[in-house]
Formats: structure tokens, sequence, C-alpha cells
């Protein structure tokens, strides 16, 4: 048994703690070195997660409805969406900065919301998915996720310099806000998860454990 | 299958073991080369490296932040001119202008990420290296010390300095179509800021850091 399969912590009788990596005996309830609480598991961890990715799920839909900026440019108001704000950057010809907010405020919180969904549904159905592979794409959400603050600080930018009544001006709109706790959702569900639920079980077929 | 039996004898030595962060895989540790990381067999996550903790590098580091931490939080960081009128910006004032139009969370969001945690960011790593530095092992300052640790990687999460550079980039951009746009010494500084702070997060190890706690 133990050269057919990996060791783990909780097969040796050790519990790592999250906050301070020190390795503790699995009886303790506290690290021994920082006092943080420790767990073998933390099963509740999905159920955390995937409530707040349901919620940043939900929120995506009145974060792309909605304007997410209100300019007024001499007398005419229009209200920009993420999407026409970025086809508003393709008809003034820069490319590189509609790529650059396209992946930032679209694409990035889309494919996070489904791979952290994807990620999920493999550990509550025993889906039967290479562990490898959702291991490395969880890491890349966790690492890519914080860059859609990029379209917020833009706004702000914008909001402080340009506001000059009548002839030029620009408000922030009600989308902003549901962005920015789709952000903060989808960053948080993919911090509390226990990774570590991934690996308990065995998969024959796709990976080796 | 066969790569495993390497990192995994049957009888692991308990005083060496280390535990996979994502998977709690069980891996013996060994000595590494400088520059070469150890990833973990089953699911390649980083599991340790050598450490290039240099407390004096740090120091330098963390003073030099400080120096530019002023200029680019008090300097405008973005100026326009349109139709005569000059409107000018610094970071904290972007947060107060989207405050002012009720999108608190926005602000709160913007605020915290580019100024109040890169700048508890420097202090709390400048504090730790005091505390190393004087070897003040009284139990304040020991607590002090675990707190600061334990509070390390929340604030180099939330610190989103490399962003807001970029960010620049686009707001000047996207106002380039109206107004002419004039990029500050605040700008520059506050570009050297994040350099400092990226130097200065490569050069921290955190486990290293709490390798130097006292216990009694």
């Amino acid at each position: 048994m133990t050269n057919e399969f990996a060791q783990q912590g909780k097969d040796v009788g050790m519990c790592l703690c999250k906050v301070c990596r020190n390795i503790n005996p699995i009886d303790q309830t506290h690290c021994s070195r920082c006092e943080s609480k420790i767990q073998p598991r933390n099963y509740a961890s999905l159920q955390h997660s995937w409530a707040l990715l349901i919620t940043a799920a939900i929120l995506l839909i009145p974060a792309n409805i909605y304007p997410i900026t209100i300019v007024t440019n001499q007398g005419k108001v229009t209200y920009d969406t993420i999407y026409t704000g970025i086809v508003h950057l393709v008809h003034l010809d820069m490319f590189p900065i509609a790529i650059i907010v396209f992946t930032a405020s679209i694409l990035v919180p889309l494919l996070k919301i489904v791979g952290l969904a994807i990620y999920l549904s493999a550990i509550t159905f025993n889906l039967p998915l290479p562990k490898k592979k959702l291991m490395t794409g969880f890491h890349i959400i966790e690492w890519i996720g914080r860059w859609s603050m990029l379209d917020l600080f833009v706004i702000a930018l914008t909001v402080a310099v340009v506001n000059m009544g009548q002839l030029l001006d620009a408000k922030p709109a009600p989308a902003a806000t549901a962005f920015a706790l789709v952000i903060l959702l989808t960053q948080l569900a993919a911090k509390v998860l226990d990774t570590r639920l991934l690996w308990d079980r065995l998969e024959k077929n796709n990976d080796t454990n | 299958m066969d790569g495993f039996s390497f990192y995994m004898p049957k009888n692991l030595d308990q005083d060496t073991i280390i535990l996979c962060r994502s998977c709690d895989l069980a891996v013996q540790r060994r000595a590494l080369p400088s520059n070469v990381r150890a990833l973990c067999p089953r699911c390649h996550t980083a599991l340790y490296d050598v450490p290039y903790c240099s407390i004096n590098g740090m120091l330098a580091l963390c003073i030099a932040a400080l120096l530019f931490f002023i200029p680019a939080n008090l300097l405008p960081v973005l100026e326009i001119h349109f139709m005569g009128s000059i409107r000018a910006t610094t970071v904290y004032e972007t947060a107060v202008a989207v405050w002012n139009h009720d999108y608190w969370i926005v602000a709160i969001a913007v605020i915290a990420s580019a100024v109040l945690a890169p700048g508890l960011l420097i202090l709390s790593i400048l504090f730790q290296i005091i505390i190393v530095k004087l070897k003040l092992q009284s139990t304040f300052w020991q607590k002090t010390y675990k707190r600061l640790l334990k509070n390390h990687e929340l604030l180099s999460q939330l610190s989103m300095l490399e962003i807001y550079v970029i960010s620049f980039l686009v707001a000047a951009f996207n106002l380039s179509d109206f107004a002419e746009i004039y990029l500050g010494m605040g700008t520059l500084s506050f570009g050297i800021l994040f350099l400092v702070i990226l130097f200065l997060q490569r050069e921290y190890n955190l486990e290293h850091m709490w390798g130097m706690v006292h216990d009694k």
C-alpha cells in the first residue's frame, strides 16, 4: 500500500499549518509555532467556495449589462458598459489597449468563474478529470484574477481627472460596484478552498496519485 | 509512478518531512542548489527554494521604498489639459473621487490595493527586520513579530501596484482621445516604488522569516 500510492500528511499523522507552513502532529488543534487553528482537511471550505462562486456568477450579469461609466461630452451623455467601452477603443484603433482591457475585464472574470466551477465540480461530483491539469489551472486562476482590478483603477483615474461639468465629465455607474464584488468574491472563493480535498480520492485512469 | 519512489521511501524520516500545501503529499526535504525550486512531484506546486533572504539587502530596499512612497502618494500621478482647464490627481484623490460619487466599495478597493496595502507591507517588513536585527527577544516583540508574519501574505496579495502602473497607461491612452495627457514626477515615483517593492518581495522569504522566531 505505501509503495503503491503516495503518502499524504494525514497518512503519516501530520498536518500542515496553512498560515506559517509549520508541520504539526495531526492530533493538535492549533499550530505549535503560530497558534493558528489547524485542520487536516477543511470539508466546509467546499461549500464556502461554492457559495462565493455562485454569488460571483450572479453578480457577473449586472456587471456586464449595466453601464460602468457615464461620460458627458459637450452635453451629450453616453452610458458605457464594459463591452461598449472596448468597442469604442477598437474604433479608435487602440488595439493593444483594447486587448488588455478585454482580457482583464471580460476574459479573466469569465474564465475564472468557469475554471473554479469545473474545479469545484471535480471535487463535489467526483468527476474523473486529470488532477494535475486542474491544479495548474487553479494556480493560474489564483495569479491572474487580481488583474481584473485594472478596469476599476482606470475608472477611478478617469473619474478623478475628468470633471469639467457639461464640457467633459465622467462618472462611475452601477456596474462598477457589481464588478468590484465579482473580483472580490472570486478571489475569496479561490482562497478559502482547501485544495487538498481534490487529492484524497484515488484516480486510477487519469492520473497517478 | 516509478519517479515517485525516489521521493517517497517506505519510511519517511520524520525530521525532514514536508507537506505540499496544495495536495498534502508527504515529501522528503533535500538540499537544493541555488536558483532551483522544489516542485511537488504530484501536483507541481512550488514547495520550497533556497532562501536568498539577505536582511541588510531588504533593509536597504525598505528604506528606498519608504522614500519613494511619499512622493508617489503626494505628487499628482496624472494631469490632463482640456480646453484651457487643467486637472491633476494623486493616487489617494482617485479613490476620494469615486467615494464622492457614492461608489464606496470601489473606492475602498482602490485605496486598499494601491495605498494602504503597499504602505503597510513596507512598514511590516521594516519592523520585522528591526526585530531580527536588534535581536529583540522579549515576549512583546516576539508576539508582534509573529503577528506581522501571519498577516504578511494578506498584505502582499492585497497590494496591486503593478496593476495600477498598467492602469496609468490604459487611462492615458483612453483620455488622449479628448485631451492632452501629462505624466509627472508622481508617476515616475510610483513606477519606481512598484519596482522597489517587486524586488523587496523577491528577496523576502516568509519561511526563512518564520525560522527566526525565538521561542523559549
